[in-house]
């Protein structure tokens, strides 16, 4: 079989590069080992844990706010097993698209797993051990990336769990301890608390969330001890051990003291590495480092024909920047010369409320020596947040102090994610945070914390405040 | 359905015409009948309808020239008006609505390009001196507009705040929509603090150079890049002069030759990067005067029998004339006495002996004119302007100078006004104060001669048998040889001649 263009991995990376290809008319084929299409995001990733999350949440919502809100009802019962169900119907319904863009833009699927014979040349190995061989001009490699373990505890996947187990565990934890307060950790955490287990965070790092601004960090401690999880900040894990009906874990802070707990479950959330196994680079000539694909700035391997996008290169583990370099290459394939700007990739934690930023962070700015001003508004002053009850959080603005042009959104709060993409479109365009706060945002709406926190950015004025 | 839309024949002799401006978006919803664009062909502009209702969607843009019978938008029939006629007007009724709400209300008032003139079809707006949303007042002056033959101030009409249609460099037809001023309520003088304070804060924000300035949107970029233009030779429209997406597209539209010249300089690389200058090209929009300055300088060329006569004119006694009692002119009438008023006189002197060469042809009549308008050639930034000097025989040596001076500045400045520069008989151009030694000037129509004055150069001549030393000019009048015969053109210069080498007689006119 001979193509334009064949594409490993099916991830948001590789299908969005697939489509954007046969879109530009080249002949494609994505080849992905696992049944469904789609990766780590659709199968084991952002779907369904959203969907978990929202169960969760909706869950919490019954057994906590449905009362005040004035809807009487007994005390309600976490399903997990029903909850695992419909996150799977998520999963499937969402998987199904991704085959039916598959055919839509005629683009061959090839099941199994796929790896270099030589530049031009990919076989595909099928579970079966069948073998097929093709033949194509480029080559865009999107394998993505699997959970790191910790180096002295493998997953065992039944007490020492990643997050594709935690998205199918059989019952509700009495206990979890989650090892990583970053995005992943965070979010399946904040799913268990809700639904009734003892969770524990313990990060290395003195912020959860470390790499967004310090105040996002700040506000979801707050906000997850509210939920009652337990959180150990600054505490590196010394062991982990499974007991077989128990897990023991043990961490010391910086001073040396030693902690120790226990709990039925331990979720490792330490981060992801990229996944480039059994792709066969030693036949092109492809080495990685610490795990990576090195690529150029036009995502070019060393090899001519072949580029990598996504989890596997340098930058943000984020789909929606893999999708971005997906079609960057496709376009690029086709002679255009599309751009990223890297800066402006947003980055979201899916916690109840959310957290979302794009731009530069307060320490960011702080360290580069950037003259800056900050404007913060709370969702408590806003009066969408109050009908709906969703007061935590708050939007902060960063902008610079003599030009007014926005560095930096970070929002924490409810619909946090989707609000992002204002302070996107306005830093893509390099807006002032006057320019925003001169833009009417509609009322009532959790917009309207944003517009504020521009205003008070341009010159602390907002007006709710 | 799609209904295909192409450049209707329009009258023999027409093979193309231009899209002079698109008066309906790509996309928008249009109506039967309805003005969709205007074409231009090199004989008139006229408007392209809507042959049925639908969409429309451009395949030519503006500024593009397109063959007769070629396919220049495409209207897509919605599925609502494949019904009957009478259900297709209930429903055009809702669609003109939105558009017409504005009007209804009676609270906006839309500024159409005014008739500046006869002949006069279009108008560029060289610049707006009002930003769009900003307070106006009635007759504040909010646009400078430019057409082929005059700048001239937009007014505003009303008090109010300004929406601006039309962008800088646009042209429009006479009667386009300009912009739109959203009238104020109530008497203006109750409510000016509120209405212009507000504004004032607008334009706080929005002043001079934004840091932004020639930041390219995020399609921009990309646009940019492909056509290997640099953000930084492309003026952005955009808010605080941000390059918008179609900026890009433009700036790729502006500079055909770049790919052109790219692929090229490709092969022959080597060699380029050897002679390491810069081989930049640069294309401009030619504004409304050049083009009609072209359009009009080949026009003469191919429907004129335009040729030139030549003579030389001792300069000596106007000189000393000048000389002895330049200072006493100026003195007397404030003004510097110049070569400019000698010549004018004289030509009108010589204009009167030889009517021809003051006469016009109109069709199958031969026009002429008892009196001098004397037309002077002035070179301006924007190009060579041409304001007359009205009835130039009746005027004093120092009125001639001060018109002459009068209408140069105004000239200049770009401030002189149709009825300034239409008219003339006859015309003088002064090559000389660039220093041209001797030219054939092109004739400035519908006029039958031109007088072309050059530098003073002292020359060896023979007077009397003796070679002495003189300031010579050189002097050539071209004219059109359908009207002016030889021995008229001839004699009419060696007149002008006699007249200038013995300014005596200028004032006894023989």
């Amino acid at each position: 079989m001979q193509y334009n263009v064949t594409v490993i991995g099916s991830g948001p990376g590789g299908y969005v590069a697939a489509i954007r290809c046969a879109q530009l008319g080249f002949k494609t084929t994505i080849i992905e080992k696992y049944d469904t299409l789609g990766g780590t995001c659709l199968n084991v990733g952002c779907i369904p844990s959203k969907a978990m999350l929202d169960s969760s949440e909706h869950f919490h919502n019954a057994a906590h706010t449905f009362k005040e809100h004035g809807i009487d009802i007994s005390a309600p019962k976490a399903n997990l097993g029903q909850m695992i169900r419909r996150k799977g119907d998520v999963v499937k319904q969402t998987c199904d698209g991704i085959a039916f863009l598959m055919k839509k833009n005629k683009i061959d699927v090839h099941t199994g797993m796929g790896s270099f014979v030589d530049k031009n040349t990919i076989k595909v190995t099928g579970k079966d051990g069948k073998e097929k061989t093709i033949t194509t001009e480029k080559v865009i490699i999107a394998t993505g990336s699997k959970p790191t373990p910790l180096p002295f505890a493998q997953f065992d996947k039944k007490r020492i769990i990643s997050s594709t187990e935690a998205l199918e565990l059989n019952e509700i934890p009495k206990h979890l301890i989650v090892i990583g307060g970053g995005v992943i950790g965070m979010e399946l955490g904040s799913v268990y608390a809700r639904i009734g287990s003892k969770v524990t965070v313990v990060e290395f790092l003195d912020s959860l969330i470390p790499t967004m601004d310090g105040t996002m960090g700040k506000e979801l401690l707050k906000i997850s001890k509210k939920l009652g999880m337990e959180v150990y900040l600054g505490h590196m894990v010394t062991s982990l051990e499974n007991k077989g009906k128990e897990v023991a874990l043990k961490a010391e802070d910086k001073s040396g003291k030693t902690l120790e707990l226990k709990a039925d479950y331990c979720l490792v959330s330490i981060g992801r590495r990229p996944y480039a196994d059994g792709l066969g680079l030693d036949k092109v000539g492809i080495e990685t480092v610490k795990g990576q694909i090195p690529v150029d700035d036009h995502l070019k391997t060393k090899v001519d024909n072949i580029y990598a996008i996504g989890d596997v290169v340098r930058g943000a583990m984020l789909a929606h920047k893999a999708e971005e370099e997906g079609v960057m290459v496709a376009e690029q394939l086709a002679g255009q010369k599309p751009h990223i700007n890297y800066l402006l990739i947003p980055g979201v934690v899916y916690t109840w409320p959310e957290v979302a930023s794009v731009g530069y962070t307060e320490e960011q700015l702080k360290q580069a020596g950037r003259a800056y001003k900050v404007g913060n508004f709370p969702y408590k002053a806003l009066g969408r947040a109050r009908a709906s009850m969703d007061t935590d959080g708050l939007v902060k603005i960063l902008a610079d102090k003599n030009t007014d042009e926005i560095l930096g959104a970070h929002i924490i709060g409810a619909r946090a994610a989707d609000m992002i993409a204002a302070g996107v479109t306005a830093m893509e365009f390099r807006a002032s945070a006057e320019d925003v706060s001169r833009m009417s945002h509609a009322h009532p709406t959790y917009m309207e914390a944003f517009k504020e926190a521009c205003l008070a950015a341009t010159a602390n004025r907002p007006i709710h405040l | 359905m799609t209904i295909q839309v192409k450049v209707p024949t329009v009258g023999e002799s027409i093979s193309e015409v231009t899209i002079a401006n698109w008066t309906k978006k790509d996309g928008d919803v249009v109506q039967m009948d309805e003005v969709i664009a205007e074409l231009e062909s090199d004989k008139a502009t006229f408007e392209l309808t809507a042959p049925k209702t639908g969409v429309l969607r451009i395949k030519k843009q503006q500024g593009e020239t397109v063959p007769i019978g070629e396919l220049i938008c495409e209207i897509e029939e919605s599925a609502g008006s494949a019904v009957p006629a009478s259900k297709t007007e209930s429903k055009v009724a809702p669609g003109a609505a939105p558009a017409a709400a504005p009007k209804a209300t009676g609270a906006v008032k839309e500024m159409k390009v005014p008739a500046v003139g006869e002949s006069i079809t279009e108008v560029t707006i060289s610049t707006w001196l009002k930003k769009d949303g900003d307070f106006v007042k009635l007759d504040d002056i909010i646009a400078e507009v430019e057409s082929d033959k005059a700048t001239f101030e937009l007014p505003a009409e009303a008090n109010g705040i300004l929406r601006i249609v039309a962008q800088k460099k646009q042209t429009l037809p006479i009667g386009g929509l300009i912009c739109k001023i959203e009238v104020m309520d109530g008497v203006p003088a109750t409510s000016p603090a509120a209405s212009t304070s507000a504004p004032a804060i607008t334009a706080a924000a929005s002043t001079d150079k934004s840091y932004a300035a020639g930041h390219p949107s995020p399609a921009a970029a990309k646009t940019l890049d492909e056509k290997d233009v640099a953000a930084s030779q492309v003026s952005g429209t955009g808010v605080g002069g941000r390059i918008t997406k179609e900026d890009a597209v433009k700036a790729q539209a502006g500079s055909p030759v770049k790919p052109e010249a790219a692929k090229a300089t490709v092969p022959s690389g080597p060699p380029v990067i050897a002679g390491g200058g810069g081989r930049n090209k640069r294309a401009e929009k030619m504004t409304s005067l050049r083009k009609t300055i072209a359009r009009r300088l080949v026009s003469v060329k191919n429907e004129t029998a335009m040729l030139t006569t030549f003579n030389e004119v001792d300069m000596k006694p106007v000189m000393e004339l000048r000389s002895k009692y330049k200072d006493k002119f100026k003195e007397k009438y404030g003004v510097g006495l110049g070569f400019m008023s000698f010549f004018t006189k004289a030509v009108c002197i010589a204009l009167k002996e030889w009517p021809a060469v003051n006469a016009q042809l109109n069709g199958d009549e031969i026009i002429y004119h008892d009196y001098c308008d004397v037309s002077i050639a002035v070179s301006t930034p924007r190009g060579l302007v041409v304001p007359v000097i009205r009835n130039a025989e009746s005027l004093t040596f120092d009125q001639v100078e001060n018109e002459v001076i009068r209408l140069a500045t105004k000239g200049r400045d770009g401030k002189l006004s149709i009825d300034e520069m239409q008219g003339g008989t006859f015309s003088i151009t002064n090559g000389g104060v660039f220093g041209s030694m001797l030219s054939t000037p092109i004739l400035n129509p519908p006029q039958s001669a031109i007088l072309g004055m050059h530098n003073i150069v002292e020359r060896a001549v023979v007077k009397d048998g003796q070679v002495v030393v003189r300031p010579i000019m050189y002097l050539a009048l071209s004219y059109d040889h359908r009207i002016v015969d030889g021995r008229e053109s001839v004699s009419f210069l060696v007149r002008v001649k006699e007249l200038l080498e013995d300014p005596g007689r200028l004032i006894l006119g023989v």
